[in-house]
């Protein structure tokens, strides 16, 4: 039993320090990674022609989506889908418009690098060259090796994805007038927006797929007719051309409503100029009811999700060109 | 003499397939030749004239200082450059881009804020036409990330 006692206090003597020095030097790497996914993030060398960073379509003004229906590429192809905004983005499982295979941040970024369908930043097969361009940079050597020091400070493309995993995880908003209305149990500020957060959690059932705290239930639906008339013929088929399977078509994840008021145009092709059309595009029997007093209401009650420390938080600002080690 | 070669023969390119342009982009189609500053020091060679389309040359993007950090800034395989322009009287204008290249127009150290975009129609050569409120003075026209040595640039006021 002593014996047993003795190893105990052994092992809390010397392993606590041992974890505490490991667990800092964790803590510096991790820092480290979310530096330097900050400055990849604002990196027009990812893209094949140095013309497209993260941030070209990713604006923190606009809640890191786009002002455009769907952004042309590095190479100027048409671009497929809306810019999706990244707030809280690491705190969903599924990602992207219609993808419920992916194993995160990190894999997710490599769509929009070496993706196809369409050619975004145009990496496919080039993907040497980003090893290259980066390490001809001091900067970048230093963050690499402060990042990844197990790798020793390896620059490739699973260490850039890696860093801006890190850095897009700590994308966080949750200070918009509701969250700060919410905890101080006070009401919104104009009867607008409080009759439209009744409608939105009440009748309209807003809350059932945009559910709170995230305003999305990061889950796959159908909303628009799924046989689509001629002249919205199109070749994005949603989750199917993700899962082969056809009762995935046209099925599309919840978009969060954090800061929506910031991302226009909206729907997962940009074919919704406001969050008007957007409301009325939802082909439900529930919408069907709402009159146009309604929707504004909605609509006042989505704009007290906008989270402007959010969208000026310096932490998500492009980085000084200074190295920051 | 090379320059004007050079004209030439990119116009027939840019205007291969003429499309029907309206009145106030019908400047698109003069071109003259204008090779970007790399630095502010360099501006004084590289203005352009209102309703006057410019072909202009671009520099490699590390070679280039800007006068103000462009919002969106070229990797080191892109193009860029700087140039100047005269605006007597404030109003609405319209720069219009070849290319895909970012646009910033300087004056006292801040970018303007855009209020407008929007893309060229089907063959007018127009890749990209973005629209600014501006007072009358001198500004900078920072081109950055671009994809081309070369572009046609014009700055027309519409109202």
């Amino acid at each position: 039993m002593i014996k047993h006692i003795l190893t105990i206090v052994i092992y809390l003597l010397v392993a606590q320090p041992a974890l505490q020095a490991q667990s800092a030097q964790e803590s510096v790497e991790q820092k480290a990674q979310i530096e330097l996914g900050r400055h990849l993030f604002y990196d027009a060398d990812l893209s094949i022609n140095g013309t497209m960073s993260c941030a070209t379509c990713h604006e923190q003004r606009r809640s890191f989506a786009d002002g455009n229906q769907a952004h042309p590429g590095a190479l100027d192809d048409q671009g497929k889908r809306n810019v999706p905004g990244l707030a809280n983005i690491g705190q969903f499982k599924n990602l992207t418009w219609a993808h419920n295979r992916l194993s995160g941040l990190a894999e997710q970024s490599l769509m929009p690098m070496r993706g196809t369908d369409p050619v975004e930043m145009g990496m496919n097969g080039h993907e040497d060259e980003i090893s290259k361009r980066l390490s001809q940079n001091g900067c970048y050597q230093k963050l690499f090796l402060l990042a990844f020091p197990k790798e020793k400070g390896s620059i490739h493309i699973g260490t850039v994805s890696k860093a801006l995993e890190s850095f897009q995880k700590t994308f966080v908003s949750n200070d918009s007038l509701y969250d700060q209305t919410m905890k101080k149990g006070t009401s919104l500020p104009t009867k607008n927006a409080q009759r439209g957060k009744k409608l939105f959690f009440g009748a309209a059932q807003c809350n059932t797929c945009h559910t709170a705290p995230l305003f999305s239930d990061d889950d796959f639906h159908l909303v628009q007719p799924r046989v689509q008339n001629t002249e919205q013929k199109t070749t994005d088929h949603g989750l199917s051309d993700v899962t082969g399977n056809p009762k995935d078509k046209n099925v599309f994840r919840t978009p969060s409503l954090r800061n929506a008021a910031l991302t226009s145009p909206y729907w997962h092709d940009g074919s919704a100029k406001t969050l008007i059309e957007a409301i009325q595009k939802h082909d439900l029997k529930i919408n069907q009811t709402l009159t146009h007093q309604d929707i504004a209401e909605l609509v006042a009650f989505i704009d007290t999700l906008s989270d402007m420390t959010f969208v000026n938080n310096p932490k998500y600002a492009k980085p000084s060109k200074e190295c920051p080690y | 003499m090379k320059s004007v070669l050079v004209v030439l023969f990119l116009l027939t390119g840019v205007f291969a397939n003429e499309a029907l342009l309206p009145t106030e982009l019908t400047a698109w189609k003069s071109l003259s030749f204008v090779s970007a500053a790399k630095s502010a020091n360099e501006l004084s060679n590289a203005s352009l004239v209102l309703n006057n389309t410019s072909l202009v040359g671009l520099h490699p993007t590390p070679k280039i200082q800007y006068v103000t950090r462009p919002t969106n800034e070229g990797g080191t395989v892109s193009y860029g450059g700087l140039f100047q322009i005269t605006l007597k009287e404030g109003g609405l204008y319209r720069v219009v881009l070849a290319n895909a290249s970012w646009i910033d127009l300087i004056k006292d150290g801040k970018p303007a804020q855009s209020v407008a975009h929007a893309q060229g129609s089907e063959n007018s050569g127009i890749r990209k036409m973005v629209d600014y409120n501006l007072d009358k003075g001198t500004y900078t026209l920072q081109l950055s990330a671009g994809a081309d040595t070369k572009s046609a640039l014009l700055v027309t006021k519409l109202k």
